[in-house]
C-alpha cells in the first residue's frame, strides 16, 4: 500500500492499485473511491525515453522490401522478359532471390555482387526446368565477369542448399542449332550452304551423342563441341560443296561466334570418326583422311553403336604409364641447421651498403623530372 | 546443410569397399578373386549367412597378389616388411606411417593391421592379387582391369627377397586368425596400390617478437618485401624448397614443403635466418594448417555419372571448371576429380585424413569408370 494516501471521501489510508482496462489506478478499498487515475502517457513524454537504434539493428529490414532488394527483383523480370522464358519461371526466379537476400550476406554485398545474383537466380530456375540456358549467355547479358559470376553462383548453391541439375545437352543442341542462320539464302549465306533446320539439327544430335560416348563432353565447355558437331552435320550433309569451308567460314555464315576450343573438339571428333571408319570394312580399302571421312559420316552415324563397340574395345584414351616412384625422404625434422648454410642467405655488410646505395640511386632517378 | 544422401552406401568400416559395380568386367578366373566376388563374400559375412566359398577364404582382403603361390607364409611375412623387401609390394609407399614409430613398431603396427584385416589372405589354395600400377592403359571400356595387369609389374628377381624375409618377432603368423573383422589401425591401402603423394604443406609458426620488416629485407638475400603490395616479406630458401611470408608480429607462414617434417625443418631455417639478423626468434606453435596429396586413379571417370548419384556432396559444372569438387564429410576433405582419373586431394591437417578420403573415394570413382 503505498505510503502517505489518504482517500478524499472517508479518509482511510488503505489505498490499493487496481487496473481498469489495463489504466492503472488508485482505489480506496473501505469505499471504492478512485483517488487517481493513471495517466495517459502522451508522445511527448515518452518521447524523453527513447534512444536511437540504427536501421540494421532495428526490425525495419525484415518489415519492408528495401529499395536494393525492389531493384534486384525488378531486374530479375526484366531478364526473363529479354530471355523470353516462360512466365512461370519468372516467380522462381524472384522466389530465388528474395530467399537469398534474407541472408545477411547477400543483403550486405557489393552493388556488382547482387548484380550477378539477379543472373545466379534466373540461371538456377532454367537448370531446374531443364532450359538450356548457359553461363556465357548471363555474363554477357549482364556485363558480368565469369569469375565473380562462378563465385556468386556457387556461394548461392551453398547457401539455399540447392540441387542443380546439370545443363541438358540435348536442349542445348537444339537451341543452339536453331540459333543458325544457315536455313536460308540470305546475302552471306550463299544458295548451298542452306540446310534443312530437321536434318542439321537430327545429325548434329547423333554426333554430339557420339562426342559424349567417346569422352569429348566430360570435363569439358559442352558449346564447342555442338559448334564442332554441327560443322560436321552440315558439312556432311553436302559434302561436294562445303568441304572447302573451314570451321571459322561457317561460323560466319552462320552469325554464330566461334569458340576457341571448337577446333580442338573437331580433330578430335574427326579422330573419333576416323577410328570408326577403321572398323567398316568398304572403307577400310579407302585409306580416310580427316577431310575425306567427312562424306561418310552419315554411313558411320548410321552404324555408330557397333562402331563405337568395336573401335573402342580395347579402352580409349591410352595414357603413357609412368609410374612415379614415390621418393621417400629421410627428414626427421629435427636436422641440426649448420650455421653456414642459414649464413649464404645472408648479405655481407659490404653488401648492404651497395644495395642501400643502388636503392637510393635508383629512386633519386625515378623522382628526377624528365628534362624538358 | 545436405542431409544423408539417398542412395548411400552401405554404412561399413572406411576400409571396407562399399560401392559394388553394377557390371563385372573381370573375366572369372579359377584360380583368381573378382572384386564383385571379394564384394559378395564381405557382404554375406555381415549378413551372417553361410558363406558361398570357403570359410578359409578372407572376405576383407581384396588383392594380394603372391607370384609364389607355394610360399604364401613367407609372402605374407614379406608383405609386413615395410621397406627392407623389392618384393611384390616396393612399389607400396608406406612412408606415410608416422615417423615417430621406430621400424619395430611400425611393423608391429602394420602386423597388427594385417591381423585384423587379412586373416585368411594367405592359405594354400589362393592367390589373390595386388592391383599395383602397372604399364597397361586401363582406359575406359577396358576389360583388363589392374588386376589381371599386376603381373607385368612383379620384378622377376623377387621371389628370391621374398624367401629371404627376415622373421618378425612379433608376428604370429596365424592367417586363419578369426574373421571377425577389425578397423585396422594404420590406414594401408588395400582396396589399390596407389598412395596419394602429398604435393605441398602448409603450416604456421609463432617468432614470438616484433619484426623490423625493412631491415630483414635489407640484411638478406632471399627476401622481397614490397609494403604497398602485401605487409609481409617473402622469403625463399633453397633446401626444402619453400617460401615464408614473415609478418611484423611475428607470426610466420611456410609454404611449399613435399612432407611435415620437411616443413617443420625449412620454418626452423627461417627462425633462424631471423635469428641471424639479431631478433630474438623463437619457434612457438608450429602447427600444420593444410595438407595438398595427388594421385592417379589410372582410369577414365564419368563425371556426369558421379554429380548424379551424390549430388549432396559434388559440384560439377564443366562450364566453370573440368574438374568435379567433391566434399567428403568425413574425413573433412575435398578432393579435385579429373575424368582423366587424377584426384587432388586438399584439405587435410594430417596425412591419414588424405589416406582415408582417397580410401573411401576410390570404390566410388571404380563404380564410374567406363563400363
Amino acid at each position: 500500500m503505498p505510503g502517505g494516501g489518504r482517500c478524499p471521501d472517508c479518509g482511510s489510508t488503505e489505498l490499493v492499485e487496481d487496473s481498469h482496462y489495463s489504466q492503472s489506478q488508485l482505489v480506496c478499498s473501505d469505499c471504492g473511491c478512485v483517488v487517481t487515475e493513471g495517466v495517459l502517457t502522451t508522445t511527448f513524454s515518452d518521447e524523453g525515453n527513447l534512444r536511437e537504434v540504427t536501421y540494421s539493428r532495428s526490425t525495419g529490414e525484415n518489415e519492408q522490401v528495401s529499395r536494393s532488394e525492389q531493384r534486384g527483383l525488378r531486374r530479375v523480370r526484366d531478364l526473363c522478359r529479354v530471355l523470353q522464358l516462360p512466365p512461370t519461371f519468372e516467380d522462381t526466379a524472384v522466389a530465388y532471390y528474395q530467399k537469398a537476400y534474407r541472408h545477411s550476406g547477400i543483403r550486405a554485398a557489393r552493388l556488382q555482387k547482387k548484380e550477378v545474383l539477379v543472373g545466379c537466380c534466373v540461371l538456377i530456375t532454367c537448370r531446374q526446368r531443364n532450359w538450356p540456358l548457359t553461363m556465357g549467355t548471363i555474363c554477357t547479358l549482364l556485363y558480368a565477369d565469369l569469375d565473380v559470376f562462378s563465385g556468386t553462383y556457387m556461394q548461392l548453391v551453398k547457401l539455399l542448399g540447392l540441387d542443380v541439375p546439370s545443363l541438358c545437352l540435348a536442349e542445348l543442341v537444339k537451341t543452339y542449332c536453331s540459333s543458325f542462320k544457315l536455313f536460308q539464302a540470305s546475302p552471306s549465306v550463299p544458295a548451298k550452304y542452306v540446310e534443312d533446320k530437321e536434318k542439321m539439327l537430327s545429325r548434329t544430335l547423333q554426333l554430339v551423342e557420339l562426342a559424349d560416348e567417346t569422352w569429348l563432353v566430360t570435363g569439358r565447355h559442352p558449346l564447342p563441341v555442338i559448334t564442332a558437331a554441327a560443322f560436321l552435320a552440315w558439312q556432311s550433309l553436302q559434302p561436294s560443296y562445303r568441304l572447302s569451308c573451314s570451321l571459322a567460314r561457317f561460323c560466319k555464315s552462320a552469325n554464330v561466334d566461334l569458340p576457341h576450343p571448337a577446333s580442338s573438339r573437331l580433330q578430335e571428333l574427326l579422330a573419333v570418326l576416323l577410328r570408326m571408319a577403321k572398323q567398316l570394312a568398304w572403307l577400310q580399302v579407302l585409306k580416310l583422311d580427316k577431310r575425306s571421312v567427312v562424306k561418310h559420316i552419315g554411313d558411320l552415324l548410321q552404324h555408330r553403336h557397333t562402331l563405337v563397340r568395336a573401335a573402342f574395345q580395347d579402352g580409349m584414351g591410352k595414357r603413357p604409364r609412368i609410374c612415379p616412384t614415390p621418393t621417400v625422404s629421410t627428414v626427421t625434422g629435427d636436422e641440426n641447421i649448420s650455421d653456414s648454410e642459414i649464413e649464404q642467405y645472408l648479405r655481407t655488410p659490404q653488401e648492404i651498403r651497395d644495395f642501400q646505395r643502388a636503392q637510393a640511386a635508383g629512386q633519386a632517378a625515378t623522382s628526377v623530372p624528365n628534362p624538358p | 546443410m545436405p542431409s544423408a544422401p539417398s542412395r548411400a552406401p552401405r554404412p561399413l568400416a572406411y576400409w571396407v569397399i562399399p560401392q559394388l559395380p553394377t557390371a563385372d568386367p573381370l573375366p572369372m578366373d579359377e584360380e583368381t578373386e573378382t572384386y564383385l566376388e571379394l564384394y559378395l563374400d564381405q557382404c554375406a559375412v555381415q549378413d551372417d549367412f553361410v558363406p558361398p566359398r570357403s570359410p578359409l577364404f578372407s572376405p576383407v582382403v581384396p588383392y594380394v597378389y603372391t607370384p609364389n603361390p607355394s610360399n604364401p607364409e613367407t609372402t605374407f611375412n614379406s608383405h609386413l616388411e615395410s621397406k627392407e623387401t623389392s618384393g611384390n609390394f616396393s612399389s607400396v609407399d608406406l612412408s606415410f606411417l608416422p615417423d615417430e614409430l621406430t621400424q619395430e613398431n611400425k611393423d608391429q603396427a602394420v602386423i597388427r593391421s594385417k591381423h585384423e584385416t587379412e586373416e585368411n589372405s594367405e592359405t594354400q589354395s589362393q592367390q589373390s592379387r595386388l592391383p599395383l600400377p602397372s604399364g597397361q592403359d586401363v582406359g575406359p571400356g577396358s576389360d583388363s582391369s589392374s588386376l589381371s595387369n599386376s603381373r607385368s609389374h612383379l620384378h622377376p628377381g623377387d621371389a628370391n627377397s621374398i624367401q629371404s624375409a627376415p622373421a618378425k618377432p612379433n608376428c604370429n603368423s596365424s592367417p586363419l586368425a578369426s574373421i571377425t573383422p577389425m578397423t585396422p589401425m594404420t590406414p594401408v591401402s588395400e582396396c589399390c596400390g596407389i598412395v596419394p603423394q602429398l604435393q605441398n604443406i602448409v603450416s604456421t609458426v609463432n617468432l614470438a617478437c616484433k619484426l623490423d620488416l625493412k631491415k630483414i629485407a635489407l640484411h638478406a638475400k632471399n627476401a622481397e618485401y614490397n609494403p604497398k603490395r602485401f605487409a609481409a616479406v617473402i622469403m625463399r630458401i633453397r633446401e626444402p624448397r619453400t617460401t615464408a611470408l614473415i609478418f611484423s608480429s611475428g607470426k610466420m607462414v611456410c609454404t611449399g614443403a613435399k612432407s611435415e617434417e620437411q616443413s617443420r625443418l625449412a620454418a626452423r631455417k627461417y627462425a633462424r635466418v631471423v635469428q641471424k639478423l639479431g631478433f630474438p626468434a623463437r619457434f612457438l606453435d608450429f602447427k600444420i594448417q593444410n595438407m595438398v596429396g595427388s594421385c592417379d586413379v589410372r582410369f577414365s571417370i564419368r563425371l556426369e555419372g558421379l554429380v548424379l548419384t551424390h549430388q549432396q556432396f559434388s559440384s560439377y559444372e564443366p562450364e566453370l571448371f573440368p574438374g568435379l569438387i567433391y566434399r567428403m564429410v568425413k574425413p573433412r576433405i575435398v578432393l579435385l576429380i579429373f575424368v582423366s582419373g587424377k584426384v587432388v586431394l586438399t584439405g587435410a591437417k594430417e596425412r591419414s585424413e588424405i589416406y582415408e578420403a582417397f580410401e573411401n573415394i576410390y570404390p566410388i570413382l571404380k563404380g564410374f569408370r567406363k563400363a
